[in-house]
């Protein structure tokens, strides 16, 4: 069971932290692609990644690479990033402005606290 | 991640914590009061219209006149305190601004910065993201000195060609931070303890 007010707090926490660097964010089920939080919420956005990253999990395994752990990053045109957090059953992925938000507030504040929250929300 | 900017913060943030680091000091004051009491000396002198102004110039005052200020100036210490950092906020991005300006605001520098043990940016002022950068092998190259029993090697200068960047490290669970500042000179020992602290407040529960 999740508790969606934790992750409305997380998703809050999130926007704090990046501010204006933050575009857009979904929390959701990798398996019924059911959004459980989010800002500027992307319901195609969701679907794309959870096909990508199931896609991305199969070849790794295919390849006996090491399994996806915690993210991966999508350098996008336009000063765009796209990270996906792996929560296990839940994925997240978060649209960011590369010229608002350093990458090191991403990588070492925002998700690790993103890993912190979603996991007490559980 | 090409064309970011390494100085991003909240446009709000930064104008009032520019403001702050900008602000005259007391001391710069101090010494425009002394300057104007000085002015005031030597201008009957420049006021005279019947003395050529190429004489005016040459017979300076007493040095007593313009060296000793009023009874009424403050007497302003050669050194103030370095206040100790207060961080109010629970925000990592408002903390990281604090330090920021408490930084640049407190300590001899012209650019200061915030990086994690990769040498990626978290906050940055005055100093480019290829200078940060730097923090990633500096770490990793230290890592071997501190295999010297009763090393610490969390703190340190390096001299970049035109500046040295003076540093400090703090490790949490999380991983390790780096605070450098950018000047003409490396800090003191004390500056770089001050740095320490500061970083330490910061990024604890970060």
């Amino acid at each position: 069971m999740i508790d969606t007010k934790l992750l409305d707090l997380a998703v809050q926490d999130l926007r704090s932290v990046l501010r204006d660097g933050l575009i857009a964010t979904d929390i959701w089920d990798r398996t019924d692609g059911l959004s459980l939080a989010g800002f500027n919420a992307q319901p195609v956005a969701v679907a794309l990644f959870t096909r990508i990253t199931t896609e991305l999990e199969s070849s790794m395994a295919d390849s006996n690479f090491p399994p996806l752990a915690r993210y991966y990053l999508i350098d996008l045109a336009g000063n765009h990033t796209a990270a996906v957090i792996n929560h296990g059953s839940l994925l997240q992925g978060m649209l960011v402005d590369n010229k608002r938000a350093n990458l090191g507030i991403l990588i070492s504040v925002a998700i690790p606290r993103m890993l912190d929250a979603v996991a007490k929300a559980r | 991640m090409t064309d970011r900017s390494v100085s991003w913060t909240d446009p709000e943030s930064v104008a009032r914590l520019l403001a702050r680091a900008t602000a005259p000091r007391r001391v710069t004051a101090t010494l425009a009061r002394v300057a104007s009491v000085a002015r005031s000396v030597r201008a009957p002198a420049a006021a005279r219209p019947s003395v050529p102004p190429a004489r005016v110039s040459v017979p300076a005052p007493p040095p007593a006149a313009v060296a000793e200020p009023p009874a009424s100036l403050p007497v302003t210490p050669a050194r103030t305190a370095v206040p100790k950092l207060v961080q109010l906020s629970e925000n990592p991005s408002d903390r990281l601004d604090t330090l920021m300006a408490w930084t640049l605001d407190n300590q001899h520098c012209t650019g200061a910065f915030v990086a994690d043990d990769n040498g990626l940016t978290l906050a940055a002022h005055g100093i480019s993201e290829a200078h940060v950068s730097l923090v990633g092998p500096l770490l990793s190259a230290l890592v071997g000195v501190r295999s010297i029993p009763g090393i610490d090697a969390t703190a340190g200068a390096l001299w970049l060609g035109n500046n040295m960047m003076s540093w400090v490290e703090a490790r949490t669970e999380r991983g390790s931070f780096c605070l450098g500042a950018v000047g003409a000179e490396a800090l003191s020992t004390e500056a770089l303890n001050q740095l320490k602290e500061a970083l330490e407040v910061t990024v604890r529960d970060l």
